[in-house]
């Protein structure tokens, strides 16, 4: 602390707080960061504006989102929009890599679509009013920024559950799969 | 003693540590990264081994960019790789995807005629950009995986080294390291 010694100490006390400051920063990016979440995509999740209007703010988690395999359906994640870089969105993972998905079609061309190799298909709560894998198809993990891992704000939603929702969009196996197996036993 | 001032030293010296790292890192985040590259997909531009490049990270997410610029991307098929190309394609240009690939000098008779690359065109989407290597051959990129997200483009790769090269040419004359800039080769027809 020798280095600050000699200036007057409200300048000294703000140099201080001043070099924190890539820390700080550098934290907010690869461990947990606060995180306002706007739009309706995620409601009832997110932004419900049952009780109270105001956004909600929820803890993100920055590290191990990218790494194969680390997410798995049911989480909410956030990453960047294919369409536009600068903008983040929050959407729920449907589909791991190798899933065959029930598209809604339309908007997706196919009735069926398989997630690529270190790909999500991701979808919002509010199907009615969501942007998601089914405009831009699967998303490539390496989009992701982080996972929604809690609510801070409003302090009356701290408690809500943020792991319900979403659908269970895997195709069915087959008809003559199934019958496969039963002549095999 | 030395002992008595050590757990104040410590504390200083690690916070001092920890803040400088973070300056570094950011910095290799956000303005300038001199990195190694690897691999034969951008021949002749960057050789196969020990080339290292300079990347500005002004241009990161795509910002600012233009068709013919080489960039440092993380691979959309592999999140933990990361991939050097040449921007061929920005958005709303129409690719034809890989002629190559319908080749007579390369391919039989019949998988050109399956393959079809002469007629297999793709629009690249909003917020993407078509990547491809300078070593058509010895590459893969967006012909295998398809339009690139312009989020995930870290940097514009502005100049080069080669780190075996040392301070002399073969004419014996000065150069750094074989230091050269990496130029937009695009030329419009």
């Amino acid at each position: 602390m020798s280095y600050f010694s000699g200036i007057y100490p409200g300048l000294r006390t703000g140099l201080i707080t001043l070099s924190w400051l890539p820390v700080v920063y550098t934290f907010s990016n690869h461990v947990y960061q606060p995180c306002q979440i706007s739009g309706m995509s995620m409601t009832p999740t997110f932004n419900p504006g049952v009780a109270t209007t105001e956004k909600d703010i929820a803890i993100v988690q920055k590290f191990n989102v990218r790494r194969p395999n680390s997410l798995v359906r049911g989480d909410v994640v956030m990453f960047r929009s294919p369409q536009n870089p600068e903008k983040l969105l929050t959407k729920r993972v449907v589909g791991l890599q190798g899933d065959e998905i029930l598209a809604k079609s339309p908007p997706y061309p196919k009735k069926v679509a398989k997630v690529p190799r270190n790909h999500l298909w991701v979808e919002g709560d509010n199907a009615f009013h969501s942007i998601d894998s089914n405009n831009f198809g699967p998303i490539s993990q390496a989009l992701v920024t982080g996972k929604v891992v809690a609510i801070v704000y409003p302090f009356s939603r701290f408690r809500a559950d943020i792991r319900k929702g979403g659908r269970d969009a895997r195709k069915p196996p087959d008809r003559e799969d199934v019958k496969l197996l039963d002549d095999f036993e | 003693m030395v002992l008595v001032d050590s757990p104040r030293f410590l504390a200083s010296t690690i916070s001092w540590t920890l803040k400088a790292g973070c300056v570094v890192h950011l910095v290799h985040e956000f303005v300038y990264e001199f990195t190694e590259t690897r691999g034969e997909s951008m021949l002749p531009t960057l050789q196969p081994k020990h080339d290292y490049v300079h990347a500005l990270k002004k241009y990161r997410l795509g910002k600012g960019l233009k068709i013919g610029d080489c960039i440092v991307a993380t691979k959309p098929s592999d999140p933990d790789q990361r991939v050097c190309k040449r921007i061929t394609g920005m958005p709303g240009d129409i690719i034809l995807i890989d002629p190559s690939s319908s080749s007579e000098l390369t391919n039989s008779p019949s998988s050109c005629v399956y393959h079809d690359g002469f007629n297999k065109y793709i629009k690249v989407p909003e917020g993407h950009v078509w990547v491809t290597g300078d070593n058509l051959c010895h590459s893969l990129d967006s012909r295998s995986y398809s339009v690139l997200p312009m989020a995930l483009i870290k940097g514009k790769i502005v100049a080069a080294n080669s780190m075996d090269k040392g301070l002399r040419n073969s004419d014996g004359s000065f150069w750094f390291w074989n230091f050269r800039w990496i130029t937009n080769t695009f030329v419009s027809e």
